[in-house]
Order: C-alpha cells, then structure tokens, then sequence
C-alpha cells in the first residue's frame, strides 16, 4: 500500500515534467526540420558557395557533442540576448538536429529520379517551383522513415537540458530520487514515460508513412 | 508558304571536350510532322533538349514563331511553356495521380483555378483515351497509359510544337500501338511535331518529313518516300535499310 503511495507520488511529480519534454522535442523537431530542409535544399541546389557553407554547418554540428552546444546557447549567447534554460535548450537541440535532418534530406533530395525534374522543367515550371512541387513532396516522402528516427531521438536527447536545469522528466525524476532516496521507482517512472512517447511518435510516423507512400 | 513555327541555325552544343552537335539547321513548318531518325549517340536527345532550352545550344540560334529564344535575357520557363516534351521514360510525377500530373502545371504554371485546371485536364486525359485513369498512381498505370498520361501533361500546357524523344522505346510491342495512335492524332488535328522515334510504320504513315542525323550533323532530309525510296547518301540509305528490315 505504501509502495503504492510513493509510486502515485513519484508519477505525479514527475509527470509535470511531461509537457515540458514534449515541447523541448517539438520545438527541436521543428526548428531542425526547418533547418534541414533550408540545408539540404542549398546542398543539392544552391549556388557552390552556398553548397560549402551548408555543409560546413553539417559536418560542424554533427562533431559537436550535442551538451557542448546547449552550453555554448546557455552560457555564451544567453549573456547577450535573454535566452530562458527552455529555450537555450530546446533551440541548441534544434540546431543539432537541424544538421541531421539535413544529411536525411540531403539523400532524400537526391534520391528523387533526375528525370522529375527534368520533366518539371519541361512544362515550364521554375527551378524553385519544381523543387517546391515536384521533388520536395517525393523527398519528404522518402527521407519519412528516417525522419521518425531522428525525432525518437531527439526525444531522448531531450534529456540534455536537464543539464541547463529545464524541469523536464529526467531532472524532475532526480529530484525526486534526491528526496525520498527511491531511485530505482523514480528512473522506473522516467524510462516508462520515455517509452510511452517513443510508442506514440513511432506509431504516428507510421501512420503519415502508410498515408504517403510512394508508389513507384 | 506561312513563315515557319520553328527555326533552328547552325546549332551546336558541346559537353566539356566532347562536341555532340556540329552545327545543326533545321525548319519546321507549322502542322508538319518530322521525324528524327538516326544511329545512337548521333545527338538526337540533344537537339530536342536544346530546342526547348533543358540544355541551351553553346552556339547557333534557335526562333520558336517570331521570338529568338536562345537571346540573352528570354524568359526560358515562358518558352518551354509553349513546347511540349514527351521522355522515353515517361518521368510522370510519382507522387501524383494521373489527373494530378496534368493538373499541376496548369494551376503551377497556367496559374488556373483548381475548378478549371480540373476539367481541363480531364479533357485532356479524355483525348488521350483516359478519362477512366484519372485517379490512378503511375504506378498502377501500364507503359502505353503513362505515356498517354505524359502527352496529355504536354498537352495540358497548349503547347505549339511537341518534342517526342523515342516515346514508345521504352514500351512492350503490345503497347505501342495506344501510345502511336494518339500521336497520329494529334497529327491529323493539326499538331507540329518533332519526333524521334525509329517506328517505320509510323514515319511512313505520319511524317511529312523524315531527318536524318550522324555525329552530330543533318546528313539528309526528305519526305519519306524520299528518304525511304531514293536517299541520295549512302549512310541513310544503308541506316534506313537497318532499321526497316
Ligand atoms: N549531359 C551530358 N553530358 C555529357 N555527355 C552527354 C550528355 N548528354 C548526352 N551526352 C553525349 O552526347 C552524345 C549524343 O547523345 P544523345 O543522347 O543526344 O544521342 P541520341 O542520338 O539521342 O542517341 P540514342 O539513340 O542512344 O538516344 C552521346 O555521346 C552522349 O554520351
Ligand atoms: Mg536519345
């Protein structure tokens, strides 16, 4: 019964920090998706100079060990701009994943048949348009299983800014263990969270991947 | 004689060292049907994607009407626009339905409503004898309908000249003859073409013009009894013996 108890406790407190590791992981996803995509256009299309600079950026970010950015965004930028632990996190995160997501769009892009674009030209779109409506819809279809990938982790790289001491699952459940010296049912709770949520996402990518299919 | 639809002078185009096309000229008519004939690697493909600017001559001019369109500053989108282009390898949009590829580029590039891009290319998969296609994926599609599909896309554009490069090559026998009839067709309602293609019946039949290319030239041109009958060089009559036999 008492076990019971603590265990309804320990969900309670930790589970607040739910929301915020979602968010964290959202606003990540985004911003890297955002950032990829941009990326990985200017990789496979932009001028050579741009080409450089995007990948440059690429093998950069990916070197760097994801806390040595949150540090750099907390601890440097946030001297200069009023950057909150959420966001310095949540948007170093983004930045890192920003130069995954490119590499996954990258080869997404140039998996795309040469031949759509061509054809796209040939009816007089732009280069812009055809990239915006013929060969973006297919590599985004294309780079979908690898995308669902990369937001399982983020999602446990979000656990990272518990290091700039953003309430999310990780550092609510340490709190947690700190009190009531109960560590094994306080981690337990966080890894069952993790779970759930990798569950969730993995099922709902799969979902958007049966939904659009390529059929070639 | 009406001023021609398309002018091609002395074209040439070169990829790095390698010169693929060594001064080409040719006149098409409007309403006239030319087929292009020749041994691979002649520069066949190459003459097509400079004529519709996919890969600009590195010299010589080329007017489509009254508009010389390899002049600095054209609006190159705007030319193709007006010249339809069909591909061995069909290269339909593989993300959408067959409607879906005629439609995109008239609300894309037509700037249609949806309303109306809907029912023109339903027309136009209607002349192309697929109307019952319409919501089917390329991939569901057999070789002769993504052809059709891939003419119908051209034609959705009201294009002025249509380029076809090898159109039924990549096709099984059985299939030919959808895609072929279709472009008699159009033929007979009056379309200029341009097609490459190696099917005799067809350039007997359809062409009022038969071109012959090698490395890169024009080594003869006539009508096909011409052509087929009397060729005045020994390359097109011993080509043409190849491939009707
Ligand atoms: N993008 C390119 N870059 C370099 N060389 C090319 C390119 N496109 C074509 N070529 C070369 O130009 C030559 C002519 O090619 P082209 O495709 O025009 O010939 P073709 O007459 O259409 O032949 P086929 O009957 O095989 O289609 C070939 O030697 C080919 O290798
Ligand atoms: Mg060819």
């Amino acid at each position: 019964m008492e076990l019971l108890q603590d265990l309804l406790t320990t969900f309670n407190f930790i589970v607040q920090g739910l929301w915020v590791t979602v968010s964290v992981t959202a606003v990540a996803l985004t911003v890297g998706l955002a950032i990829g995509l941009v990326m990985a256009v200017a990789r496979v299309y932009g001028h050579p100079a741009l080409q450089l600079a995007a990948s440059a950026y690429s093998v950069v970010v990916r070197a760097a060990p994801v806390i040595v950015i949150i540090f750099i965004l907390f601890f440097v930028i946030s001297r200069y701009v009023n950057l909150p632990p959420f966001w310095a996190g949540a948007l170093a995160l983004g930045f890192a994943s920003g130069a995954y997501q490119t590499e996954i769009f990258r080869g997404a892009l140039q998996a795309v048949q040469p031949g759509q674009m061509i054809a796209a030209r040939a009816i007089g779109m732009s280069r812009l348009q055809a990239i915006q409506s013929i060969v973006l819809p297919q590599a985004l279809r294309l780079a979908l299983p690898a995308w669902g990938n990369e937001a399982t982790l983020v999602l446990k790289d979000s656990t990272l800014v518990f290091a700039v001491g953003v309430p999310e699952v990780l550092r609510r459940a340490q709190q947690v263990s700190a009190r009531t010296f109960e560590p094994f049912l306080a981690f337990g709770v966080a890894l069952l969270l993790y779970l759930a949520l990798t569950l969730i996402t993995t099922q709902a990518l799969r979902w958007l991947e049966r939904r659009y299919r390529l059929q070639i | 004689m009406t001023s021609p639809i398309l002018r091609i002078e002395d074209v040439h185009k070169s990829y790095g060292a390698l010169q693929v096309l060594k001064g080409v000229s040719l006149t098409v008519q409007p309403r006239e049907v030319v087929v292009l004939v020749g041994p691979s690697g002649s520069g066949k493909s190459t003459l097509l994607r400079c004529i519709n600017l996919l890969n600009p001559p590195t010299k010589g001019r080329i007017w489509l009407e009254d508009q010389e369109i390899t002049a600095p500053g054209v609006n190159q989108d705007r030319v193709r626009q007006r010249i339809g282009m069909v591909f061995q390898e069909f290269n339909l949009f593989t993300h959408l339905t067959a409607l879906g590829n005629v439609m995109i580029g008239l609300v894309k590039v037509r700037k249609m409503r949806k309303n109306e891009a809907r029912d023109l290319a339903m027309f136009e998969l209607e002349r192309v004898g697929l109307a019952d296609r319409a919501h089917y994926y390329p991939a569901q599609l057999s070789g002769g309908q993504k052809q059709r599909v891939a003419i119908a896309r051209a034609l959705g554009m009201d294009p002025h000249i249509m380029l076809f490069d090898e159109p039924t090559s990549a096709l099984d026998p059985e299939l030919t003859g959808e895609v072929l009839a279709v472009m008699q067709k159009l033929a007979s309602e009056g379309m200029t073409m341009i097609v490459v293609s190696h099917e005799i019946g067809f350039a007997r039949q359809v062409a009022d013009r038969i071109v012959f290319m090698e490395g890169g030239v024009v080594v003869e041109e006539g009508t096909p009894q011409q052509m087929f009958e009397q060729p005045v060089h020994e390359r097109t009559r011993a080509f043409l013996r190849n491939i009707t036999r």
